[in-house]
């Protein structure tokens, strides 16, 4: 399989970088701020302001620098734990006895950003939202190519992004844990001006780092003047490249 | 007891730019006045069962009326607890 497409325009927020200067400088020494929070983008209506954890703002941050408010575009999110430390504290506080918040309930689930996303935007398009398990971001642009190449749209917005989880959780031997919290948005079309990327399905047998990692290695390839990137795991691998 | 549940209404569902001053004992509390909405007001019942002891059932009550506004919601809880 290889299929051709456009970055008309990619964002990305991470603690201290929120823009592609920032990204550029981050190449070099990888580093963040620490405990950081993303502004709110001034379209989110203030009733809803209330309801954006610090991960939901990473993502309306990332995503609001790729949109043009006045023309909703369908969206494809992906994260490997979205909110799941929400989950956690929720299941250790009903361990107390306590009772469960509904708001909390509510934004505790996998689909929880992308809904304050489409109601604070208004956006009425296709809205998909990938939990990709070790697959990482690949099945994010799998099908946002397919809504293109269905055409469903002229453009489709891909955000992905994850945040630490909770000490927890054993991460071990698992790599799936991100060093910092990171929301990158990728607005992409079939024809058009932008970066011109290849999607290709490769032999190769990887065993590389899981979605939360993923992400950082994407910026990287965004930003470096590398020609490809390969990212895999023992089942499935894909190389983006630079046309 | 209105400035209190005013108070409760502000602590619980996280209003940080409103002061009990700013909210209107008689205006709606959902859609139009404070622009509250359904998961608000689950949150809203719960703090109140918390605090006050009473349970507002959704089965058997009219819901829509005991929310209408602060003073609606306070003679509510206060028949309740009578």
């Amino acid at each position: 399989m290889t299929v051709d497409f456009i970055v008309r325009q990619w964002n990305a927020w991470a603690p201290g970088i929120s823009c592609r200067e920032d990204w550029q400088t981050w190449r070099d020494r990888q580093t963040f701020a620490q405990q950081e929070k993303a502004a709110i983008p001034a379209a989110v209506p203030k009733a809803l302001q209330r309801r954006l954890s610090p991960l939901a703002r990473a993502v309306f941050n990332a995503a609001d620098g790729c949109i043009d408010n006045d023309k909703s575009l369908p969206i494809i999110f992906s994260s490997a734990h979205g909110e799941v430390n929400k989950s956690l504290e929720m299941l250790q506080s009903m361990q107390k006895g306590e009772e469960v918040s509904p708001t909390a309930f509510s934004l505790s689930v996998h689909n929880a950003i992308p809904g304050l996303f489409s109601m604070a935007y208004g956006n009425h398009q296709e809205i998909t939202v990938i939990a990709p398990g070790q697959d990482g971001i690949a099945p994010a642009f799998i099908e946002a190519l397919g809504l293109l190449q269905e055409r469903h749209a002229d453009e489709v917005l891909i955000v992905l992004y994850d945040e630490p989880l909770s000490d927890f959780y054993p991460s071990l031997p698992f790599a799936l844990n991100a060093p910092a919290m990171c929301a990158l948005a990728l607005r992409i079309s079939l024809t058009g001006v932008g970066l011109s990327l290849q999607l290709n399905r490769s032999s190769a047998h990887r065993d590389d780092d899981e979605h939360a990692l993923q992400i950082f290695s994407f910026i990287k390839f965004l930003v470096a003047d590398d020609k490809a990137l390969v990212l895999g795991n023992h089942r499935h691998s894909w190389e983006w490249y630079k046309k | 007891m209105e400035n209190e549940l005013k108070q409760l209404i502000i602590d619980t569902l996280d209003l940080e730019d409103i002061s009990v001053a700013d909210i209107d004992s008689d205006a709606p509390l959902f859609n139009d006045g404070l622009g509250l909405d359904s998961i608000d007001a689950l949150e809203l019942g719960l703090a109140i069962r918390k605090k006050y002891n009473v349970k507002i059932d959704a089965e058997k009550e009219d819901v829509v009326k005991i929310f209408a506004s602060v003073s609606a919601l306070a003679e509510y809880i206060q028949a309740a607890r009578d």
